[in-house]
C-alpha cells in the first residue's frame, strides 16, 4: 500500500514581474508503507515545495497528491491526526514554554499533558520543558519541532531537514530515532541534504532535481543506478597495468590518476589478479568500486542539470 | 473547534502587547481616578463637590473610546501579523488543515478577548470615577435611564473596538504583516477621509470615522449625515464583514510559504 502517492505534480510560482518559476515539473513519487524514505535533492530542487503540497499548504498548479489514500487538496483533515510533520525550521510560539506549545497543539486532537511530558522526555527536552522557547538554541527548537511531530504518535512522519541546527551528537540521535521509528513500522518520509546520514538510515530514497525525480528505489538500487559494476585496482605502474588488463580482454581505464577501474562484477575480481600476475605485475590494492550516495547524487543531479540546460 | 478557540484565546491573552495595553489602561484609570479625587479635595475639601458628577462618566467613556478602538485595531492586526511573522500559521495548519476553521478560531479568539478587555477597562473606569464621585463629588442624576444610556455607550464602544480589531486583523492577514495594517489604518484615517471631506462631501455618510462618531455618541457629524445609531453601527459591521470575507477567500486560496 502506498502511504504517499504523487502523480504529475507541477508547481509554478508567479513572480512580481509576471515571470514564472517552476518549482516542481511533473513529479511522480510513490512511498510504500513502513520504513524510512529519504527524499534528496540540491537546494531549490523542490523538496520543501513537495512537502508543502503534500500537507495542503501549497496548491499544486497541476497533478495530485495522496496521503494515506486521501487527496490532500480536499480531505487532508481526515488523516492529519495520523501524520506528524516538520516543515523547514519548526515555528512555535517563542513566548510560551516548550511544554505549553506542545500542550496547545495537543489539545487540538485531544492529546493530554502526559503524552506531552513523554514526548519532551523522548526528545531530550524534559529539563528545559518549562522554559520559554525564545531562550532555546536552534538545536533545541529543532528537537521541540520533532517532539511536536511525534506528539500525535503518528503512522506517518513527514520531516523536512529534521537534523538542521543539530550538533553531531544530536544528528546521530535523530538518525537513530528515525531508524527506530521506521523499524516500528511507521513510515518516515525525510528530506535531507546530509546524504551520508540518509544512506545509513533510509531503506528507500528518491533523488529530486529541478522538480523531477531522477532516481527512486531502494538505496542499493539507486547506488547502482546507471553505473556499471566494477573493481578498483592499484599497482605501481598504471600504464602497464591497463595494457595488461586490456590485452586480457577487460574494459579498464585509469581513473583519478592513481588507480585503474575495471568494469566487471566484483565477484570475478580473482580474474584480474591472475591477468596482472601473468604479466609480472602485482597489485597493491583491489576493491569493489562502490559508489556512495553523495557520488550518485552529484552524478544524477548534474546530469539532470545538463539535460535541463540543453 | 472549541480546543482551537481556547488555544487562540490563551495565546491572545499571553501576548506581551495585550498585557502592556491592559496594564497601561489600568494605570491610566488609576491615575485619572486619583486626579479626580485630589482635585475634588483641593477645591472643596468636603464630600459632595457638586462640580464632579458621576453623570459625566458617559462623556468620559466617549472621550476614551478612540484610544480603545485604536488599541483594539493594534491588537487585532498584531495578533495575526505576529503569527505570519513567526511562521506559526504553518505549524497550526499541519494540525488543523481546514483553513477557514483556523481563521475563524483566530478571529473569534481575538474578538472575544478584545471585547472583554474593553468592557473590563470601562467597568474599571466607571468604578474609579464612581468611587471618586461617591466620596468627593456627587452621584446626583444617576438613575435607571442614565445607567441604560451609559451602558449603551460602553457596549457600543466595545462593539466598535471589536469592529476595529476585526478590520485590523483582516488587513494584517491579507498583507501578512502588522505594520501594513497600521499603515493602511493611518493612511485611511489621515489622508483618505480628509480628502473625501474636502473633495467629495456627498460621500461623507459612508466614511468610517463619521459613522463611528455617530455610533458612539449619537451625534451627527454634519448636516448631510442622516443616519441613526443602529444604521451607523450596521454599516460599520458590514464594512468589517466584507473585509473579512475577502480575507477568508485570500487565506483559503493563497499558498502558505
Amino acid at each position: 500500500m502506498a502511504v504517499i502517492e504523487i502523480e504529475g505534480l507541477r508547481k509554478q510560482y508567479r513572480q512580481l514581474r509576471g515571470e514564472r518559476t517552476v518549482a516542481l515539473d511533473g513529479l511522480d513519487l510513490f512511498v510504500p508503507e513502513g520504513g524510512v524514505f529519504g527524499f534528496l535533492g540540491p537546494n531549490g530542487a523542490g523538496k520543501t515545495t513537495t512537502i508543502r503540497c503534500l500537507l495542503g499548504l501549497v496548491r499544486p498548479t497541476r497533478g495530485a497528491c495522496r496521503l494515506l489514500g486521501v487527496d490532500t487538496g480536499s480531505d487532508l483533515s481526515r488523516v492529519i491526526r495520523r501524520v506528524g510533520t516538520i516543515v523547514e525550521t519548526p515555528a512555535l510560539y517563542p513566548r510560551f514554554s516548550g511544554r505549553r506549545n506542545l500542550e496547545l497543539l495537543g489539545r487540538l486532537h485531544g492529546i493530554g499533558p502526559k503524552a506531552v511530558g513523554d514526548v519532551l522526555e523522548r526528545v531530550g527536552l524534559a529539563e528545559r520543558a518549562d522554559h520559554l522557547v525564545r531562550t532555546y538554541s536552534s538545536g533545541m527548537r529543532q528537537r521541540l519541532g520533532i517532539g511536536a511531530a511525534l506528539l500525535k504518535d503518528p503512522e506517518v512522519l513527514i520531516l523536512d531537514e529534521p537534523a538542521n541546527g543539530l550538533d553531531p551528537a544530536g544528528i546521530k540521535e535523530v538518525r537513530d530515532l528515525l531508524r527506530r521509528l521506521g523499524d516500528e513500522g511507521r513510515t518516515v518520509f525525510v528530506s535531507s541534504h546530509i546524504l551520508t546520514e540518509i544512506q545509513h538510515t533510509a531503506d528507500r530514497v528518491a533523488i529530486l532535481s529541478r522538480g523531477r525525480s531522477v532516481a527512486a528505489g531502494s538505496v542499493a538500487q539507486v547506488l547502482s543506478a546507471g553505473r556499471a559494476q566494477g573493481v578498483i585496482v592499484r599497482l605501481a605502474d598504471l600504464t602497464d597495468g591497463v595494457t595488461a588488463l586490456r590485452s586480457a580482454g577487460f574494459e579498464a581505464v585509469i581513473s583519478n590518476h592513481d588507480d585503474i577501474r575495471v568494469t566487471m562484477p566484483p565477484a570475478d575480481a580473482a580474474r584480474v589478479t591472475r591477468a596482472l600476475a601473468d604479466q609480472g605485475l602485482y597489485l597493491t590494492e583491489l576493491r569493489p568500486d562502490e559508489a556512495d550516495l553523495e557520488t550518485v547524487f552529484l552524478e544524477l543531479t548534474n546530469e539532470a542539470g545538463r539535460g535541463g540546460a540543453q | 473547534m472549541t480546543a482551537l478557540l481556547a488555544a487562540e484565546i490563551r495565546r491572545m491573552t499571553s501576548r506581551r502587547l495585550f498585557r502592556v495595553v491592559a496594564a497601561l489602561a489600568v494605570l491610566a484609570i488609576v491615575i485619572a481616578s486619583l486626579i479626580v479625587a485630589l482635585r475634588s479635595r483641593s477645591t472643596s475639601g468636603i464630600a459632595g463637590d457638586r462640580r464632579f458628577h458621576l453623570t459625566a462618566l458617559a462623556v468620559a467613556l466617549e472621550g476614551t473610546s478612540p484610544v480603545l478602538i485604536i488599541a483594539a485595531w493594534l491588537l487585532g492586526a498584531s495578533f495575526i501579523g505576529a503569527d505570519w511573522h513567526a511562521g506559526t500559521v504553518t505549524t497550526l495548519l499541519t494540525w488543523e488543515p481546514r483553513r477557514l476553521r483556523v481563521m475563524m478560531a483566530k478571529l473569534a479568539g481575538c474578538l472575544t478577548v478584545v471585547f472583554l478587555l474593553v468592557i473590563a477597562v470601562q467597568i474599571l473606569l466607571a468604578g474609579g470615577l464612581a468611587l471618586a464621585a461617591a466620596v468627593r463629588g456627587t452621584t446626583e442624576g444617576v438613575d435607571v435611564a442614565w445607567m441604560r444610556h451609559t451602558a449603551g455607550i460602553a457596549l457600543r464602544v466595545a462593539v466598535l473596538s471589536g469592529v476595529g480589531s476585526a478590520i485590523g486583523f483582516a488587513i494584517a492577514s491579507v498583507a501578512r504583516n502588522t505594520a501594513a495594517a497600521l499603515g493602511v489604518g493611518f493612511g485611511y484615517t489621515v489622508i483618505v477621509e480628509n480628502l473625501v471631506r474636502g473633495l467629495r462631501p456627498q460621500w461623507v455618510p459612508w466614511l468610517v470615522g463619521d459613522n463611528a462618531v455617530m455610533f458612539i455618541s449619537g451625534q451627527s457629524a454634519g448636516p448631510s449625515f442622516h443616519r441613526t445609531i443602529l444604521q451607523a453601527g450596521l454599516l460599520l459591521v458590514a464594512y468589517a464583514v466584507a473585509l473579512l470575507i475577502v480575507t477568508a477567500a485570500v487565506f483559503r486560496a493563497r499558498d502558505v510559504t
